[in-house]
């Protein structure tokens, strides 16, 4: 599994993992089933503290990407690769919405309003 | 390359077949001279022999042990392409020179004998063996780092994997491989060694055994679950492999601290099995057939090679980050 990181991203570090994490999902760096590294693996690769990658991991179990699983570790849930394509749009969305000037209420009114 | 892979095996035929057939004639052509069953072995202490052999298995037995020893050395090798072929040289010269020698040595010692127990023991020939087994053990291994260096010579620098990062990337590559016949194993072993502990407290048995029972499966169970399982990542910060379900014992190169690396296929029967292997590839750590990631660490001469998965993009990533430290 290839993890790319942006080296002048600005976001916080947990945000910057979830997203080189959900861009490897998305890309099928890992597929479903899969078993990620451990946490401790991943923040001595990426070089960030263990609570960090603990953080972004329980963030994109939450998305559903992800499953903790007692005795096996984290595993690539089913279906996580359209998932994660979705959820890397919608902060595209986001991101481009703000860069316009839109918060996010803006934006959940032009959802509301689509026919 | 192919003509010297050609020329080696022809080699390695010429010399199994050339030491056979003197193994088994010598005995035959002096049978005249010989008496009917021969001396073959000696004691330590007397001058007497203690073992003996007809005619015609003195002529054969030697010439199977040879046999089968070339067939053992030369059938995994053989398909293992040219790398691993130098150990066969340095097996089958030594063991071709010793085999003759005591062959020679029997008959001598047997010739124009009545009876074999008149045979004496041959020490003169037996110290002039051993000082040409080590000469033609010496001489093999010479012969195989001068090959080898000339192998290595040839291997272009230009030809490794590299990965292009893009500008203010940061890559990381991680990889796992698990063998689940080697972990059903380390369990089986261990449930063993457990039972072996159940039974030593409750006094089933004599200790002794059961301790020896207990120590030796929980080891060979340590072993295998070690080796089990392999765990990789290549970040900035170099190559790291630890193994095993708990990440222990691990290792760590550098970027600055790997000559090169690359991936290669290799199978359990090149290096010798499973688990951490020393063979003429150097050391591998063997959990299956198939994709490796093969560093040449900085200042030595062997390789250390890894089985895992997608381990061309690895050892692709750790040639990139070698060369951007070098370049600045």
């Amino acid at each position: 599994m290839l993890l790319s990181l942006d080296k002048t991203d600005t976001r916080p570090l947990h945000e910057q993992v979830a997203g080189a994490l959900r861009r490897a999902i998305a890309e099928g760096e890992c597929a479903p089933g899969d078993r990620l590294p451990s946490a401790r693996d991943l923040s001595e690769a990426l070089d960030v503290n263990v609570n960090t990658v603990l953080r972004a991991l329980r963030g994109l179990r939450d998305e559903g990407l992800l499953e903790f699983r007692r005795g096996r570790g984290v595993t690539v849930a089913e279906g996580a690769r359209p998932h994660s394509e979705l959820q890397i749009r919608v902060r595209e969305l986001l991101a481009e919405a703000a860069r316009l000037g839109y918060s996010r209420t803006d934006l959940i009114d032009m959802i509301r309003g689509m026919p | 390359m192919r003509d010297t892979t050609a020329a080696r095996r022809t080699t390695a035929a010429v010399w199994t077949a050339g030491v056979t057939a003197v193994l088994a004639a010598m005995p035959l052509l002096a049978r005249d001279r010989l008496p009917d069953r021969l001396a073959t072995h000696w004691g330590l202490d007397g001058d007497t022999p203690n073992g003996s052999m007809p005619l015609w298995a003195a002529s054969l037995v030697p010439a199977l042990i040879w046999l089968v020893t070339a067939a053992a050395v030369t059938v995994p090798l053989m398909r293992a392409g040219p790398p691993a072929r130098p150990w066969t040289t340095v097996t089958l010269l030594p063991m071709g020179v010793v085999l003759t020698g005591a062959q020679a040595a029997v008959i001598r010692a047997n010739l124009d004998r009545a009876d074999w127990h008149e045979a004496r023991q041959p020490t003169t020939w037996v110290v002039a063996i051993l000082a040409a087994a080590l000469l033609a053990g010496v001489a093999a291994w010479l012969l195989v780092a001068r090959r080898r260096g000339t192998y290595d010579a040839t291997t272009p620098d230009g030809g490794t994997p590299a990965l292009d990062i893009p500008k203010g990337r940061r890559l990381v590559w991680f990889s796992r491989t698990a063998n689940p016949w080697l972990q059903l194993i380390a369990a089986a072993i261990g449930l063993v060694a457990v039972g072996a502990l159940v039974a030593l407290a409750g006094g089933v048995a004599a200790p002794g055994t059961l301790w020896a029972l207990f120590a030796g499966c929980a080891a060979g169970s340590l072993a295998c679950a070690v080796f089990s399982s392999v765990q990789a990542h290549v970040s900035e910060r170099g190559l790291e492999v630890s193994f095993g379900p708990l990440g222990w014992p691990g290792r760590r190169w550098a970027p600055g601290d790997i000559d090169t690396a690359r991936m290669e296929v290799r199978r359990p029967a090149e290096v010798g099995g499973w688990g951490y292997r020393l063979s003429g590839l150097g050391t591998t750590v063997m959990l299956r057939a198939g994709e490796c990631l093969v560093i040449r660490p900085r200042g030595r001469r062997s390789d250390f090679a890894i089985s895992i998965d997608d381990a061309e993009r690895g050892a692709a990533l750790l040639n990139t980050l070698r060369t951007d430290r070098t370049r600045g």
